[in-house]
């Protein structure tokens, strides 16, 4: 709420201007970087690793390919993945089943690295519900992905958006803190995406955990940085113990898609 | 010094005065001949008695024992003509003074106090604004503001370009207590920060106390901004106002009874949005703020005398019918002055104070409401008794009743909320003496005492970092946990000679609520929080050590502060804490300890053509959190190392006078990203230690001029006209990092600045 309050302003009260800076940002402490899921989907599953580079260099982030990895479940299943390309990790034989919790185990040179992640229940995704926006002379629409989040209390969700096929890099989270076993009637405020008529949108809905959600939650709160900057940026907590970034999820997974009219 | 030992000492060392020989009293009040207005802080001396005086107190009231006798008495107030009579004190009597305006002086004048003030007066850290000096100041949008005038002070520092939130030695931007004729401001600022809560038209003056303040206040660590309304002019009826870029103003005052009594009434509303319902586009915006701020006095008998002040205020934003946002602060005191006898004066005070936040959403058949509230109902009782020459006390209480209603979301879609409203009582009693042993030496010292009570009626939980671990319900009409504090503070000055000064003091602040926001720049949807089971009240100590001295006469004076403050209990928030929509959110929050210290330069003319100051302020502020850097001591975002403003205003000629001020001072301190990592196509940013980073150095200068035109019969006009940012100074307001949108492959660091220049223009009437 607090973004949109700061766009409206600083668009309607400021012609601010924007430009490219130098700034010295100081020496960058390489970190092993670990990317890994596992969903209610038919597998394989990959896990990416990864090491983080600094920020003024290329976005080319160098792949680890000699390390051990292996996913395990809590009823005995387990999976040593083999290495394929760009730093990609695949199962062999695992299956992600909601409820179930899964522990990953990465070593690399010397160094180990654990996770775990609970799979959720699946929250279905009924459909999708568009509501339209007209401001300042323009119609935008907004997607409502309809679902009914569960009596229980505790249940997270994260939103990946398309547009024609585009993906939004942004962060949209939602659980149920106000609106504990409701009926979801609150849009996805895309950032990135401006959607028009004749859009073909696609919501990928995921139910994650908790540790997953702070994760995404604080990656979405560093995005924006209005009068005098956001919230303090931080690396965001994850699951993955000795001190590696990244995220190990476990979650549920469902997609639907519309066209706008 | 054990707290004992420090209560009889404050003890004797009143009552070796009290039981002196057989004296007389002179009290009354100092008021401006033409308008009536109560003239605090303004001087009676004793011309047989070098070194011995009594300043009025905020209602203009003094009061004077001596020893039976014929004395020549003196009163003087800067920018005002000296009044002096000799009198023989055989008994107690009145004398009320009436100090007639130097006219074009006046409106010069930096300061409003005695010219050697500084050397006398055993206050640390503090400065006194008059609204008259800051009339000439440029100011963006050519709106002037007490609070961005503050923040040229050394010692203060802006929370953001154009932002009225200021920190003040290191300290965070609610530590300060804000109070308008008493009742305290929760939210300061409209639009977001770029103007206050002041409509400067119904101000008469404002103090800042930088930490080391009397015990009467109390309830913020860092500062003390006492802002007091004017009374209204008792003589005559006046109507002035203003038509700006931004707001109109219109103040309207007069006598209720001649010369006794006055209100005034002034209003401020701004127009943007009447031009926006001229575009297409945005007809259906809404931006926009008002303000009413009135007071009227009353007097019932010489010896009683009652006022009424309020301030109203409202932010409103809205987007067509579907979305809308509004805040805003309501204030009322009511206040009765009763002299008790020629050395005994009361004033009892009445204070209420609201601020609320609400948003509704609209679509369809489906709404939101989100609102969070803070109320108080204030009860005030002070006591000032002029003993004799060398000890005037004050001592009264304070007790404060707060509701807090943390964001609640409510509507169609949802549960109803499970937050409540909490209630708490916020207590102190206070006794301070201002002594003078001799005529080199002031010390002022006293104690208070504060208790803070949870009231019932919520459920109380507790944690350990984050995690839940206990829970307290306190049923309705329960008394919860209580925090005591004992709040020692004491100020001297030694005059060493006739033209420097040296002063020491320590003080012990407490603060019980605390304001939740996530980011520097102050939004208005920030809450309060009380104390809890596990927020603890905070708690600064400061020592302080000064040094000034006044030049050629007294029109040059200099002044140098150094001071450390140690932070006990300040609240920070975990990493990705969610203070909105958490369920509890006090399991977001993390406690720890603060230092900061720093040295302040103030070199001030207060006469002549050429008025201003040049101030410098050297300092550090750091916070140490378990949970945050690895337990490791941090910059705090406020922390910046230089801070230099020097204010300027020529009168030119009688009509025309030009004004400038310039800044320049260190970036606050930030976390920039080291490095990034890929995370499923999106790049992420990797982070090394909190606010190891700095924002670029800010500078600016704003100049303005100011002409007044001749009077005609009662009529008398001005205009102003400024520029901010003279030399189009991109000053960096906020910086992001993000993919470089024509290479891919790279990321860059993009500056936003807001304001590159900004002309502004004023008109001004009187009549």
């Amino acid at each position: 709420m607090k973004s949109i309050i700061n766009i409206i302003l600083i668009a309607l009260l400021f012609s601010s201007c924007t430009k490219v800076v130098d700034l010295d940002l100081g020496d960058n402490n390489s970190k092993i970087v670990i990317d890994g899921k596992i969903t209610n989907e038919q597998g394989p599953y990959f896990v990416k690793i990864t090491k983080s580079v600094s920020f003024t260099e290329t976005n080319d982030y160098p792949s680890v390919s000699n390390a051990k990895v292996i996913i395990e479940d809590n009823v005995g299943q387990k999976d040593t993945l083999t290495y394929t390309s760009n730093g990609n990790y695949k199962t062999t034989s695992i299956q992600g089943v909601e409820g179930r919790t899964y522990t990953l185990h990465v070593e690399v040179d010397g160094n180990t690295y654990h996770a775990s992640s609970t799979m959720p229940t699946k929250v279905n995704l009924d459909t999708l519900e568009l509501t339209k926006l007209e401001f300042a002379g323009q119609t935008r629409f907004t997607v409502i992905p309809k679902f009914t989040d569960p009596l229980s209390f505790g249940n997270n969700y994260r939103y990946i958006i398309y547009k024609n096929g585009e993906k939004d890099n942004g962060y949209y989270m939602y659980n149920d803190n106000t609106n504990n076993g409701k009926v979801n009637e609150v849009p996805i405020q895309s950032q990135q995406l401006e959607l028009e008529s004749g859009n073909v949108v696609t919501v990928e809905m995921n139910c994650i955990d908790q540790i997953s959600y702070n994760y995404y939650f604080t990656l979405s709160q560093m995005a924006f940085s209005g009068p005098g900057g956001g919230t303090t940026p931080s690396n965001p907590p994850n699951n993955i113990s000795g001190s590696a970034l990244g995220l190990f999820s476990a979650h549920s997974t469902q997609s639907k898609t519309i066209t706008i009219p | 010094m054990n707290k004992i030992n420090f209560l009889v000492l404050l003890f004797s060392l009143v009552s070796i005065g009290l039981f002196a020989q057989q004296k007389h009293t002179i009290s009354g009040s100092i008021k401006d001949k033409a308008t009536g207005e109560s003239l605090m802080a303004a001087t009676l001396s004793v011309l047989e008695k070098p070194g011995l005086g009594v300043k009025a107190n905020e209602y203009g009231f003094y009061s004077l024992s001596l020893p039976e006798g014929k004395y020549t008495f003196r009163v003087t107030y800067i920018g005002y003509k000296e009044e002096k009579k000799e009198i023989e004190l055989t008994n107690n009597i009145t004398v009320n003074w009436s100090l007639e305006s130097k006219g074009a002086l006046k409106e010069v004048k930096i300061t409003t106090k005695k010219k050697d003030d500084n050397l006398t007066r055993a206050t640390m850290g503090t400065e006194t604004l008059n609204m008259k000096e800051i009339a000439k100041l440029p100011v963006i949008f050519g709106e002037k503001d007490v609070l961005k005038t503050i923040q040229l002070l050394p010692g203060v520092k802006s929370a953001g370009e154009g932002n009225s939130g200021f920190s003040v030695r290191g300290g965070a931007t609610d530590q300060n207590l804000i109070i308008l004729d008493e009742a305290p401001v929760y939210n300061a600022s409209h639009l977001l920060g770029f103007f206050s809560t002041f409509n400067s038209d119904a101000i008469k003056d404002a103090t800042i106390i930088k930490g080391n303040s009397p015990a009467q206040y109390g309830g913020r660590l860092s500062s003390v901004l006492d802002v007091k309304m004017k009374d209204g002019n008792n003589k005559d009826y006046n109507v002035s106002g203003g038509i700006g870029l931004i707001s109109s103003r219109l103040t309207v005052e007069g006598p209720i009874q001649k010369e006794k009594s006055s209100f005034i009434i002034s209003g401020r509303r701004t127009y943007a949005d009447a031009f926006l319902k001229l575009t297409k586009d945005y007809k259906d915006t809404k931006l926009y703020f008002y303000d009413l701020n009135a007071k009227a006095n009353y007097s019932i008998n010489k010896n009683n005398k009652i006022f009424a002040s309020g301030y109203f205020g409202k932010d409103i934003l809205g987007l067509g019918t579907g979305f809308g946002i509004d805040w805003g602060n309501t204030t009322g005191t009511l206040r009765w002055n009763h002299i008790v006898n020629s050395k005994l004066f009361s004033n009892t005070s009445f204070i209420y104070s609201n601020y609320d936040f609400n948003i509704g959403i609209e679509n369809g058949a489906t709404n939101v409401n989100i609102n969070s509230k803070i109320r108080d109902f204030n009860l005030k009782q002070d006591f000032s008794y002029y003993a004799n020459p060398k000890n005037s006390l004050r001592f009264g209480f304070n007790a404060i009743h707060h509701t807090i209603t943390p964001s609640t979301t409510t509507g169609t879609v949802t549960n109803s909320s499970s937050k409540k409203g909490r209630e708490s009582l916020e207590n102190a009693i206070y006794a301070t003496n201002e002594y003078k042993p001799n005529d080199k030496l002031t010390i002022d010292y006293g104690l208070r005492l504060s208790a803070y009570s949870l009231l019932g009626g919520d459920t109380y939980k507790l944690y350990d970092k984050g995690i839940l671990k206990d829970s307290v319900v306190l049923e309705n009409g329960a008394l919860g946990k209580t925090y005591y504090n004992l709040e020692p503070r004491i100020t001297t000055n030694y005059r060493i000679n006739e033209v420097s000064s040296f002063k020491a003091g320590y003080a012990r602040n407490t603060q019980h609520l605390h304001l939740l926001s996530n980011s520097s720049g102050g939004s208005p949807s920030d809450q309060w929080i009380g104390n809890s089971y596990n927020i603890k009240p905070e708690i600064a100590d400061q020592l302080s050590i000064g040094y000034s001295r006044n030049f050629n006469k007294d029109n040059y004076e200099f002044g140098v502060e150094s001071y450390y403050k140690n932070m006990q209990n300040q609240v920070d928030y975990k990493d990705g804490a969610d203070i909105n929509n958490a369920p509890d959110v006090e399991s977001e929050l993390l406690f720890g300890k603060g230092r900061a210290y720093g040295i302040e330069f103030l070199v001030k003319k207060k006469t002549g053509k050429l008025t201003g100051w040049v101030g410098y302020t050297l300092s550090k502020t750091e916070r140490q959190v378990d949970g945050i850097n690895n337990g490791e001591w941090y910059n705090a975002k406020q922390d910046r190392t230089h801070d230099l403003s020097i204010v300027g205003v020529y009168q030119f000629t009688k009509k025309w006078s030009f004004s400038g001020l310039f800044i320049y001072n260190t970036g606050n301190a930030v976390t920039f990203p080291t490095g990034k990592y890929d995370m499923d196509g999106t790049t992420v940013y990797q982070y090394a230690n909190r606010n190891a980073n700095r924002m670029p150095v800010n500078h600016r200068l704003d100049l303005s001029a100011n002409y007044e035109s001749s009077r005609k019969g009662r009529f008398q006009s001005s205009w102003n006209i400024g520029l901010y940012n003279v030399y189009g100074r991109q000053n960096a307001y906020s910086i992001a990092f993000e993919d470089n949108p024509d290479d891919k492959t790279r990321t860059q660091a993009v500056q936003t600045s807001l304001f590159k220049w900004v002309p502004s223009i004023t008109y001004n009437f009187k009549f």
